[in-house]
């Protein structure tokens, strides 16, 4: 992997130079964490580098909750979103095998991805339902961003990954191969200390394709157990980078609203004759996880589901999905 | 750079003639602005302006081009604005999707259609396609149930098939009304006075779920293979395009992977018939 | 009119009969016909025959105090009907009737029993077909209730 490098206000400087330019999402520093803001020249010294995660995921840039898909797309400013961990990457992967079919492909979600640059940036430590390892999925990019972002020391170091990442480096003379390769050394040494950490807080969590045998043989009485306290709000999908499940609303003209729904709602899979599958709470519970472990994978080669932790962060009822894991891992062994 | 179609934008269709089949089910005459063709048994998303859409089996026959007709049981509430509109307004159209019926693998076959219900409006499509092929077809025959004699559509079809060569066409109700002097029963009675080879035969299920669980495990008992028996799925199809999620049926989407399946895909996938 | 093994061949319920078997049966068997409205049996007749529909269509139902013919579905050609003939108490427990001019094979249904006793191969087989006869009339029994039940 090739690395590069710039001092730290350079590269401050730098990116107040490609805001005339491009729109660059960040993530900042605020009272509760990280979250992606509009970067202008007033809060490039806020940005935060190597912390995971932000709260929202990288979905929401690319799948917005309501957009017209029949109107014309009107070419915008490119963009660069940098600061994006590694398992919102990975769930990139599995929308863009959606979106991007070759079939049919979504010329919105098309003309944004080709429209942005993708910025990812190594985590150094884990927040608490972190878990992205177990699912293979290592906490720091090496395929499908464009550069991986460190900030050690003074230096902001950049791993170039794909060639859209180097051609958009090469425009910056002060960007220069990075000379002291020890610096390589630290970077891995911080990798490796995160997955230490990703391992110890993760023991006995199985790995995507166990849990998805785990779930395959599971009866009623556990998805009723851990349904419970659902109250469908949707919090999980909404939050999920790799959901993406939406509704077409029609308007005036043939004119169609794509709004992202969750299948967490009641009446999603409902039939005009009046007959609902996922009538009761815990079969659209079960359905979530079967999709995600055990159907997804037979229709697509990426994850979908990446380990980030955010629906267990975001359930009003408190619902830990990892818990259910387990219990299933134990109650086999 | 190639140019993509938008996935997402309907075009437009004049609805030129609206057939009353029953006080619920009329047939909508549409003469499509694009060019459009379909294969038997893909399914259309239909659009009332402004209003919504609902995913339809075109019940014509595939091989006219010019127009098509697609025949609306009123259920809800897209379905109810359209056996509101009259002759003359635009509807919108995308598709065709899913896969249809693979009729050429029913050459040098026998061929036994089951349907139920408002399934006899994709199964009169696969009549016509079949009908244009005959001389590569052994025989069809065609075992259908309605619940009353009113609800049994397109009246003159089943006389007309009687008339063509190679063509056999029964039918049944649940519940007979004054003036019925043919079968009384369910569809799967009909099975009994049929004379198939079974070792040369594929069978087409297509109609409401009881019917095609009753059918399937019937034709199963009779001795077809589960790859030898069609399955019309019907689901929440939304988006047509694989991509929105309500039609997950297991591991497949019905709009990408069917809506036709055999038995043999879907034997392993649990609640199909819900 | 009498018939012989090959007239029963051409019949599915008579599938993986020997020939042997096929003869005895074709022995114990007779061709008869109805006209349209004939009753071949009234609900609660003692039965002496098992009948196989070779063409037409049969109505069978039952009877109420209030009404004496409620028609709950018909009779299809191939099908076996009067299986009561064949165990005791050997009484009907539907209405026939047919509503086209029929064909029917009728089989003696005491001489049939005594050859299941004394024949345990033809027995199985006899008795696998008529218990798969009733199954079947079952499984579209309850597919007619649920069709009922649901809008």
């Amino acid at each position: 992997m090739q690395y590069l490098s710039i001092t730290k206000d350079e590269w401050d400087k730098t990116l107040e130079r490609l805001l005339l330019s491009y729109t660059i999402f960040a993530t900042l520093r605020n009272e509760s964490g990280i979250e992606y803001e509009l970067v202008n020249p007033s809060n490039i010294t806020r940005i935060s580098y190597n912390k995971p995660k932000p709260v929202t995921s990288l979905k929401t840039f690319f799948l917005p909750v309501r957009e017209n898909v029949t109107s014309a797309i009107s070419p915008g400013k490119r963009r660069i979103i940098m600061g994006i961990p590694n398992c919102d990457i990975a769930g990139l992967k599995l929308l863009d095998e959606i979106y991007l079919d070759k079939d049919f492909k979504d010329i919105y979600y098309r003309e944004r991805r080709e429209n942005s640059v993708l910025i990812s940036s190594d985590c150094f430590g884990v927040q608490e339902h972190c878990h992205c390892l177990t699912y293979d999925i290592k906490p720091y990019s090496t395929s499908n961003s464009d550069l991986a972002v460190i900030h050690l020391g003074d230096l902001i170091i950049l791993r170039i990954i794909t060639s859209r990442g180097k051609e958009f480096l090469s425009q910056f003379s002060l960007v220069k191969p990075m000379k002291d390769q020890s610096l390589v050394s630290e970077i891995e040494k911080e990798h490796k200390a995160t997955e230490a950490l990703l391992l110890s807080s993760n023991k006995g969590l199985p790995g995507y394709s166990e849990t998805g045998k785990l779930l395959r043989n599971a009866g009623d009485e556990i998805w009723r157990k851990y349904s419970a306290k659902c109250v469908s709000c949707g919090a999980c999908a909404t939050i999920c980078p790799t959901c993406s499940c939406f509704l077409l609303i029609d308007k005036p003209g043939f004119e169609k609203v794509k709004q992202l729904d969750a299948c967490q709602y009641p009446g999603f899979e409902r039939v005009a004759g009046g007959e609902d599958a996922l009538f009761e709470i815990h079969r659209r519970f079960r359905n979530r996880y079967m999709c995600k472990y055990v159907w997804k994978p037979e229709k697509f080669k990426p994850v979908a589901c990446t380990g980030c932790g955010r629906c267990i962060e975001a359930c009003l009822g408190r619902i830990n999905k990892n818990e259910l894991f387990l219990e299933l891992a134990l109650d086999r062994s | 750079m190639t140019i993509d179609r938008n996935i997402y934008k309907p075009f437009r269709a004049k609805l030129t003639d609206v057939i009353e089949e029953s006080p619920l089910i009329k047939t909508f005459v549409l003469v499509p602005e694009e060019e459009f063709s379909f294969n038997t048994g893909q399914f259309i998303e239909l659009s009332v302006d402004g209003i919504g859409e609902a995913p339809f089996t075109p019940s014509s026959s595939p091989v006219v081009t010019e127009k098509l007709e697609v025949t609306v049981m009123k259920t809800g509430y897209v379905t109810e604005f359209m056996h509101n509109l009259k002759p003359g307004v635009f509807m919108g159209i995308r598709g065709p999707y899913g896969r249809g019926y693979p009729v050429e693998k029913f050459f040098g076959k026998e061929v036994l259609i089951l349907g139920g219900g408002c399934g006899l409006a994709p199964i009169r499509s696969l009549l016509y396609a079949l009908e244009n092929v005959k001389d590569k077809l052994e025989k069809v025959i065609l075992c259908y149930g309605s619940k009353t004699p009113s609800d049994c559509i397109y009246k003159p079809l089943f006389t007309r098939l009687n008339k063509i060569e190679k063509f056999e066409a029964y039918r049944t109700v649940d519940k007979a009304e004054e003036g019925w002097n043919e079968s009384v029963g369910v569809v799967t009675t009909l099975l009994n006075k049929v004379k198939i080879n079974l070792k040369n035969s594929v069978a087409v299920v297509c109609g409401p779920p009881i019917m095609m669980k009753f059918g399937t495990i019937r034709l199963l008992e009779m001795g077809y293979k589960d790859d030898e028996i069609y399955l019309s799925m019907e689901k929440n199809m939304s988006c047509g395009l694989g991509k929105c999620g309500h039609c997950m049926m297991g591991e497949f989407f019905v709009c990408k992977h069917g809506p036709v399946f055999t038995y043999k895909e879907l034997k392993e996938t649990p609640d199909i018939w819900k | 009119m009498s018939l012989n093994k090959d007239d029963l061949k051409k019949i599915r319920f008579f599938d993986n009969y020997t020939e042997e078997q096929l003869s005895v049966i074709a022995g114990l068997s007779s061709i008869r016909d109805f006209k349209v409205k004939e009753i071949l049996f009234e609900q609660y007749d003692e039965l002496s025959e098992l009948f196989v529909l070779l063409e037409g269509t049969l109505s069978l139902g039952i009877s109420l105090a209030t009404e004496k013919r409620i028609h709950l579905g018909t009779i299809e050609e191939g099908q076996l009907f009067s299986w009561s003939a064949v165990f005791a108490p050997y009484i009907s427990t539907a209405w026939v009737m047919a509503i086209t001019p029929a064909k029917v094979i009728a089989i003696d249904s005491k001489k049939l029993n005594l050859k299941i006793e004394a024949d345990c191969d033809f027995g199985f087989k006899t008795m696998s077909k008529i218990a798969q006869t009733i199954s079947h009339r079952l499984s579209d029994t309850r597919f007619q209730l649920m069709n009922q039940m649901i809008i």
